[in-house]
Formats: structure tokens, sequence, C-alpha cells
């Protein structure tokens, strides 16, 4: 989700009607945008669609809200003149970033706030839209400093040096990528080619290497840069075009001209940018029935229009055109959702669904709120603590060895939170480690899902839940443990018996396994001293783990 | 005062009764009253009970007494400037030489200050010599007994309270450090005229019980003991009763709800493929929210298998067409604790949906943030679905609506424009809480078609989830969001339940 500053004073200047920041609070919503801050004039927006990277500048929202304050309605009016620039695409790219496509826009009149939009606008649409500059990569170039014909074309590591952004001296494409910190950011996108892009000027002058750096000479964009030729580099040409549009339609937005230019692909050509409108078709009754409202057809076609659509009524169809800095129009919702906006999510008549279903907690929730009942009953505590540990807690403090079906987290936040627990006591361990200072007795108890390795399964993972309930006092001992787990085993109807084991986490001669119809299903001892140290704890502890979800199906 | 009054009191203060109504002035210290039947700490126990119940007053006063020291022996049988002035009266004149007179060096030391002091004599330098003249008072004093050693023999021999003495004798003493004082609270217990009419004949003693015993009940000499007062307002040492986790009793308490608003509750894996996480949910395997830094991955297990070759395909399929790139099996493949709940509404889907269907779950959720006061590792979400031919977009708000009136207790709503990958509409909806005003409470939306046929579901269907930690934090009174998680027991013990 991007997030943007604007101007309050440049938006108001743009919409031709001043906007205070309160107004704004409410208007951006139906530009898919929330105010996150404000500092005097800046405000900051979050922009929720990832979709619509029309509306990632005040250019755009400006655009969004003539409509829905009915200053301007329907498509927006972008002319594009003809120019005879031509840029040549080298097929020696066609793995490595095939496409480009360009444009060029003269009449800037660039002041500050202008000059932070288009660097924003630039920026959010490589990162966002661009999925980090991969899909996307944006280079705008000062036109006056370049001579077209303009060429797409492949250089070696190691020719064509030249001066990157914010840098003094020339370098050549390997050093930019190992030395140049954008070089060091972007450059597991080129890295592995024989070849880097490179885009030159018909005297040799470096605007830019795609995706990774503009030069300093040529792509400075600056409040005295008075032209520029657009750059949009991938590999899915309508997806660059989309990119391509968006930005030249915010130009558009400031007065600019903007000038379409010829690509030349291997095989064919191409001018561009393109913004002819698509059109798309909605069925009436969908709206209609998806909407729960019966709107007539001029209802629907000034809603349409007031969200930058020309609309039609077609039959049984509406029929809408859209600029195409647009490519999220997917579905009929997409425009159906538009139309919602535009109504005014508030002005519907929220209708609660008369459906007759019957509510039911799965049966397990149910058998498990049931222990939980009994351990309370028992007087324990119940505690809920984090699926995440470590292998420190885990296994080092209990003494045990680290075993081959752990779950673990390859990029964790904290060693602390880096690998699923397979088992609850630990947990409970570390709770009562953190309590040493409050009354004694301390009983506590914990049903909560623990996760082991077990190919057998969908995810490679079995996560069950488990009980483990603990009994930390001067006077613990194993029979008060047993005691327990007898009435809570009675209570749950499930036979069982203890069978003598040995265990590291437990003193030698008061442990056992708990085994059910022959299987091992938990294990129930007196901590051993030697792991009580490792948690600081001077109390002794009587303990229980069973695996409950095995037991109770 | 009646008999049934006296005879409440506990035996020790019956007896204490008894031995005050026995003594002549119906007065008497504690101490007094002291014997090896009834020690001092029981009778002061019993007095406290008697005066609470008006048969004494407790008269507290302050003694001061006067203790000889033994620098006041040494002046009890010599007074310094005295025993000179004797010897120079020895001489037969009121004048001598200091030198000349036959007492020790020392007291003659001594009384040389206390001759000055007292204006006993007048000292001259006569050739080195030291000449002492007598004045008349000091003549004079000698014709009388000294007061000083006369209140010394008094203090050393009987007990002599301080107003007793002349405050300059006192004074005098002190300042030759011959005598301490010494200070004593002492308590009188004093009948009152009400108790003084009580018979001592009426007093009767019975055995008295701390303890109702099981014999006690069974052979009726419950009837024959008297029971041992308590003194009900002392605290006692507290008692902690098992309880449930105060976050997941809450979260019991909406279960309950959804179940009464007709919700089935799902559940699924806590480690997820990709493919239930995000694929089936429509958002492309190139979308930022599936990066790196915005998910966890696993090192071991790496990968999960994928549900049936025609769901695979149809998700591929819904995938290549709108988003236009190549869908990668391999990545669906991947597992990663699930970072959310909607994972489950997919599962559901593909299981199979009633027409009319609700479904909702509570899912422990993972991502990758730093544990901090507003920020947890895990997190639960509460998430569902609604699937029928008839739904509409108002529908979802009225859904909406009666979930902020049901379990925010909200009598208004506020809904705004949102996105999220896999509805459209989407709606995000503020509720104005009673307490905290408003909040967000829940995000929802019509599920993409996109989403809903892959996985073999044409109706309409509106997934909601709800963000119920504020709600959570706002029951249990905290504004930290750990504790949810709490590590405290002493919190737990004392989190109210109801």
């Amino acid at each position: 989700m991007p997030t943007l500053e604007i101007s309050c004073k440049d938006l108001s200047r743009l919409l031709g009607r001043t906007v205070t920041v309160e107004e704004l609070d409410d208007l951006i919503l139906y530009a898919k945008g929330e105010i996150d801050g404000v500092e005097g004039d800046t405000v900051k927006v979050d922009q929720k669609d990832t979709n619509r990277p029309d509306l990632w500048s005040t250019e755009g929202i400006a655009r969004q809200l003539r409509g829905i304050l009915s200053l301007e309605t329907g498509l927006p009016d972008i002319t594009i003149e003809e120019s005879d620039v031509e840029i040549f695409v080298d097929p020696a790219l066609a793995d490595v970033r095939p496409y480009c496509v360009n444009a060029v826009v003269k009449g800037l009149d660039i002041d500050e706030a202008f000059l932070s939009q288009i660097i924003q606008l630039q920026e959010k649409v490589a990162l966002t839209y661009g999925r980090k500059r991969r899909e996307v990569a944006v280079g705008i170039i000062d036109y006056d400093r370049i001579v077209p014909p303009i060429y797409y074309r492949a250089t070696g590591p190691e020719e064509n040096a030249f001066v990157p952004l914010s840098f003094s001296e020339a370098l050549t494409p390997s050093e930019i990528l190992s030395l140049h910190p954008k070089g060091q950011e972007y450059r597991h996108l080129v890295e592995g080619h024989d070849v880097y892009p490179l885009l030159v000027d018909s005297e040799g002058t470096v605007l830019t290497m795609p995706p990774i750096i503009n030069s300093e000479h040529t792509g400075k964009v600056t409040t005295e840069t008075k032209n520029v030729f657009v750059d949009v580099t991938g590999y899915d040409i309508e997806t660059l075009k989309t990119a391509l549009n968006v930005i030249v339609s915010a130009f558009a937005e400031r007065g600019a001209t903007i000038y379409s230019v010829t690509v030349h692909y291997p095989g064919r050509k191409e001018r561009v940018p393109d913004l002819t409108p698509r059109t798309f078709s909605v069925s009436k009754a969908y709206v209609q029935k998806t909407l729960g409202m019966a709107l007539d057809d001029r209802d629907l076609v000034a809603l349409l229009a007031k969200m930058r659509y020309d609309a039609f009524v077609d039959g049984d169809d509406i029929v809408v055109s859209y600029a195409p800095y647009r490519d999220d129009i997917m579905h009929e919702n997409d425009v159906l959702e538009d139309l919602a906006i535009a109504y005014g999510y508030n002005s519907m008549v929220p209708d609660v669904p008369d459906l007759s279903t019957t509510g039911r907690l799965l049966p397990l929730t149910s058998r498990l709120l049931i222990a939980r009942e009994l351990m309370v009953g028992l007087g324990y505590q119940e505690i809920v603590t984090f699926t995440l540990s470590s292998s420190e807690m885990l296994f080092e403090r209990m003494g045990v060895a680290r075993p081959d079906d752990v779950v673990e987290i390859e990029n964790p936040v904290s060693a602390s939170w880096s690998v699923l627990r397979p088992a609850l006591l630990p947990s409970l361990m570390a709770f009562l480690s953190k309590n040493t200072h409050n009354d004694y007795p301390q009983t506590v108890f914990e049903v909560s899902e623990a996760a082991r390795i077990d190919e057998s399964q969908e995810t490679g993972v079995e996560s069950a839940y488990r009980l483990a309930f603990a009994a930390c006092s001067a006077t613990a001992t194993f029979t008060e443990a047993r005691q327990a787990l007898d009435a809570f085993m009675a209570n749950c109807g499930i036979a069982f018996e203890v069978r003598g084991i040995e265990h590291p986490s437990f003193l030698e001669g008061r442990v056992g396994a708990i085994v059910v119809d022959g299987i091992e299903r938990g294990i129930i001892g007196e901590i051993h001293p030697r792991v009580l140290e490792a948690w600081g704890l001077e109390h002794p502890v009587a303990a229980v783990e069973l695996a409950l979800e095995r037991l109770l199906e | 005062m009646n008999n049934g009054t006296v005879n409440a009191l506990t035996n020790e203060e019956k007896k204490v009764l008894l031995l005050l109504l026995s003594s002549e002035t119906g007065a008497a210290s504690p101490e007094a009253l002291a014997s090896g039947d009834m020690v001092a700490v029981a009778i002061h126990r019993a007095s406290l009970g008697l005066a609470s119940r008006g048969f004494i007053t407790i008269e507290e006063s302050v003694k001061t007494t006067l203790r000889i020291t033994n620098e006041g022996e040494e002046l009890r049988s010599v007074i310094p400037e005295r025993a000179v002035a004797e010897a120079i009266r020895a001489t037969g004149g009121t004048s001598a030489y200091l030198d000349e007179l036959a007492i020790d060096k020392r007291l003659s030391g001594i009384a040389l200050g206390w001759l000055k002091k007292r204006q006993w004599a007048e000292m001259e330098k006569e050739g080195g010599r030291m000449r002492v003249t007598l004045t008349e008072p000091a003549i004079e004093a000698l014709g009388r007994p000294s007061p000083l050693q006369d209140a010394l023999e008094r203090i050393a021999t009987e007990v002599v309270m301080l107003e007793e003495v002349d405050a300059s004798i006192v004074s005098d003493l002190k300042s030759r450090k011959a005598i301490e004082m010494r200070t004593e609270r002492t308590r009188t217990l004093v009948l009152t005229d009400a108790a003084r009419a009580v018979d001592p004949a009426s007093i009767i003693i019975r055995e008295e019980v701390t303890q109702l015993t099981p014999d006690l009940v069974r052979n009726g000499r419950w009837k024959d003991v008297q029971f041992k007062r308590f003194d009900v307002s002392v605290p006692v040492k507290p008692l902690y009763p098992g309880k449930k986790q105060p976050y997941l009793a809450f979260l019991d308490s909406l279960k309950a709800q959804f179940v009464a608003l007709g919700f089935q509750e799902m559940r699924g894996p806590l480690i997820e493929t990709e493919f239930w996480n995000f694929d089936a949910l429509f958002q492309p395997q190139n979308h930022p929210a599936r990066d790196w830094t915005d998910t966890y991955r696993l090192i071991s297990p790496k990968q999960g298998r994928l549900p049936d070759d025609g769901t695979v395909e149809a998700v591929k399929r819904s995938h290549e067409s709108s988003w236009k790139y190549v869908w990668d099996p391999e990545k669906a493949r991947n597992l990663m604790p699930r970072a959310h709940g909607t994972c489950l509404s997919a599962r559901q889907l593909h299981a199979g949906v009633s027409l009319p269907g609700k479904y909702f779950s509570i899912a422990r959720c993972f991502r990758p943030d730093v544990l901090d006061r507003t920020h947890l590792i895990e997190f639960n979400q509460i998430e569902g679905i609604i699937c029928d031919e008839s739904l509409t977009f108002r529908n979802l708000l009225g859904v909406l609506k009666q979930f902020a009136e049901e379990i925010a207790g909200a009598r208004q709503v506020r809904f705004y424009p949102d996105y999220y990958p896999f509805t459209e509409p989407s709606v995000q909806m503020s509720a104005k809480h009673p307490d905290l005003g408003w909040v967000e409470f829940g995000g929802a939306g019509i599920f993409r078609s996109e989403l809903t046929r892959p996985l073999g579901v044409e109706e309409p269907v509106i997934a909601w989830g709800l963000g119920v930690d504020r709600l959570a934090m706002f029951k249990l009174g905290i504004d930290d969001i750990r504790y949810l998680f709490s590590d405290d027991i002493t919190w737990l013990r004392r989190e109210v339940m109801m």
C-alpha cells in the first residue's frame, strides 16, 4: 500500500477550488485514500488500492475529485500530439529486459510541489505497481539535453562508462552495480546476464541504465527543466503502457503537452503513448441485483461520470469507456464498486440478510472448552503464550536434544521467535520463570496448538491442540500432578495408565509416559532440578503434557 | 447489662471481669491481675474485648520515676562543696587556705566550682596559695541537713515520682548526673458503672472451642461449649481460584455470539501453503504483499502439497488471464505460518459450502512484527463468509452493522471504500463504541468471482474480518497489547472476570 505526501494547497490549485484538510479527510475516501497524518499543509495519504497507480499523485487525486465534486465529469480530456521521435530497441535485450515504451512531454512549468510529485509518482509506480522495479522501471530525462533518435540497447558490463546520478565520476555498468547505492539495491534484476540495458541518444550520450540509475548529466529533473523524455522498461508491454499512461496523464493535469513517439521493436513498431479509451460492458440487471438497489439509467450514467467514466445504456447493458491509465477493470464488480463509491456507501440502507442457518462450533472446540473448564475447576490458572519460540527455550533449557521434526522459520524477526513449538511445557516453564517474585503456589495450564513436521500431512506439518499443566510450589510433587491428571482424565472419560520412563527433563524415578490404548499420549513428572536451575526457578514443579486433540478425537 | 451480654463474653474476658469485680476498687492494672492462670497477653486481649463491649474503660497514665546513678551514690555520701565548707569550719574560723585542709585533691577541685556557683565562698590567691572564705549563706546552710542528700536518700531507697521532688533540686541533681528519669506508661482497667452491677455469680465459665468438629456435632456437646468469637473484620490470606485466561474468555464469548448469529466454525492448519494463503485468494505471485519482508518462510519443511489438479488448474488460469504472468505451482507449494485467517474461508469454499451458508473462524496468525506495546508477533483474526445466491452489497453493509451492534455495542457505524486483493467491492467499517468512540472495526467485501469460481462456488460470497483486539484491550482494561498474552500471574489473578 503506497503512502503519499501531497500538499493541500497544490491539490486546491489543481482542483480549481480550495479544499481544507478537514474536507479532504472525507473526500480522499473517494480516491481510495485515507489520511494518515497532517503536518501543516502536507498531508500523508495511505493509498489502499495497489491496482490504481493513477491515484498515486496529487494530479491523479485531483482528477478523481473533480469528478466527485462535479467540477468535471466523464472521461478526462487528454490530447496527444504526434512527434517524429524514434526509439530503437536492441533484440539483444530480449532475455534481459526486452521492452521499453516512451513519451516526450513539453511545456512543463515545474515548481517544488510539482517536482516532488514527479519524483514520488515515479518511485511509487516502480515500487508497488512495478514490483520493486522488476516489472516496471521509470526514468525521466531532461529532453533538452538529448538528441533523438534514442537507442535502447545492450551494453557490455565494462563498456559505456557514464556518470550516474549524484556521482561525479564516470563508472562502467559493472562498477555501478557494485559501487552505486542503487546499483547495490537493484543489481539482482540484471545480474547473471552478459549484457545490461542502456538508453543512449544519437550522439552516444547515456540517458539511463534501466532499471538501475539515470545519468547525472541527462537524468536529473529540476525546477529549471522544461521538456522531458519518459522511459519505462520491463517485460510485459501492456503493463509498461499502463505505467506510461499513468505518468503522462499526471503531466497533462499540469497543462503540459504530451507527444507520442515511435518505438521500433524487433520486427514491428508501435506508437506510444496511446490514450484511446477502452470499453467494458456491465449488465444492468447484475448491477441492480448485486447492489440491491434499483437505480435508473440516468442515475447509473451520472454516477459513472463522477468516477471519470463515459457511459451509455445499450439495451440490457451499460457500456463504459475508461482511460487506459487503468488496467484494474477485470470484472463487472470493478465498475460496480466505483458506482457504489460514487453513490456513497453511507447513503445506502444496510440490509441484514434474512438467511436461516444453524450456528455450530466445531466438535473439537466444544470438547476443548470442557477440557479447559475441567482444568479451571481443578484450580489451575489458564494462560496463553506464543506458538513461536526458540531452540534455546524449547530444548536447551529443558535438557533435551533438538529433534529432527522441528518447524523452523527461515527469516525470523528475532532468534527468540524462530521455531514453532512442538510442545507447551517449555512455554509454561517460561511463564513460571517470569513469576518467581509472585505468590506461591502457582498452578497454571494452557490448551493451544503446537506443530511438528509430518510428511503425511498436506502442509508437511501436523498442528494440533495440546494440554500442559504445571504446579509450582515448595511442596509440589509427582502425586499432586498425578491427582490432577487422574481427575482430568476421569472426567474426560479416558482410561489410561502411567508407565515409568526416563526423560532428561524430569527427575529419575518420578516420570512416566501417559499411555492410552497402548499409545504414549503424554508425559507426567517432577521437573529435574537441573532444568529448574536453567529456568531460574527455586520451587519444584510437577507437570503434565498431553496430546489432547488426539485423545478427544 | 444482662446475663446474655455477660455470657457472650469469651472465657478470658469473663475471668478478667471476675477479677475486677472481686477487687476492692473495681480497678487494677493488667500486671496486677496477671497470674499463672492468665498471662499478660491474654489479659490485654480480654481487656480490649471488655472495653469494646462497655464493661470497662482503659485508663492510660504516664508515670516518671527518678533513679539514682553511680555518681548519685557518691554524692549521697559526700557533697564536695559541703565537705570543704565543713573542713573550714572545723578550723574554727570562716576562712582558710585550701592546702591546709585535710581534703582529697580531686574532691576539692570539684568543690571549688560548686562553692563559686552556689556563692558559698570567695576565692583569692595569696602568694601562690588559694584562700577560701565562706559566705553567710554557706554558714547558714551548714546548720541544716543537705536537701540534695535528703532527696538522694529517698530516691535510693523508695520509688520517687518526678513531681514529688523540688524542681530546682531535680535540675541540680541532673546537672551532676546523679539521677536518671524513667518514664512508664501504665494502664488501669476500670469497671464501668454498669459492669459494677453485674452479679459475679451470674458469670458462668464454660469450655471454649475454636474449631467446630464433627465430634462436637455428633455427640451434641456443641450445646455445652462456648465458641470462641472471631474478629470477622480481620483480612485473611488471599485465595487464587482457577480461572480462564481473560483474552481467551473474551474470544470464547465471541464464538458464542457468532454461533448465535447462525455461523458455523471453520478450522485450518497453522502452517499453510502459499497456495491457500495467497494464490487461492487471487493474490498474484509477484504482489508486494507476498514479499520476503512481509511474510515468514520456513527452513523446514519447505513445501507442501497442492489440492486436486482441477482446482490448481482453475486457479492458475484465473491468475494468468487476469494478472498476465506465468503462474508458478512451485511457488504455490511453499509453506509459511498463515498470515491471515482468510485462507480458512478459501479452504471452506473449496471443501463445499451450504446455501445459504455462514462460516466463521478465530485463527492464530503470524506476521514478522517486532513485539511491543502496540504489536504482537502472533494475533487472532476473526473472519468469516456468508454465501447465498440472493446476497447484495447492502446485505454486506447490514451484516457489518449487525456485528458492530452485537459485538461492540455500537449504535452508529460508518463505511469507507477500501481495497483487498480478494474482494470487490470492498468496504471498511468504523463503529462508534459507547466508551471508545469511533473504532476501526472491520473490513469486508464481496469475494471476487476470479477467486470463488476456481474454488467451485458460483454464488456471491460476502467475506468479512473483524479487528477485535482494541475491544478486547478495552474490556480487559489494558493499554499494552502484550497483556493479551500476559506472562504476569498477578495480573491474571487480579483481572475481573465479569
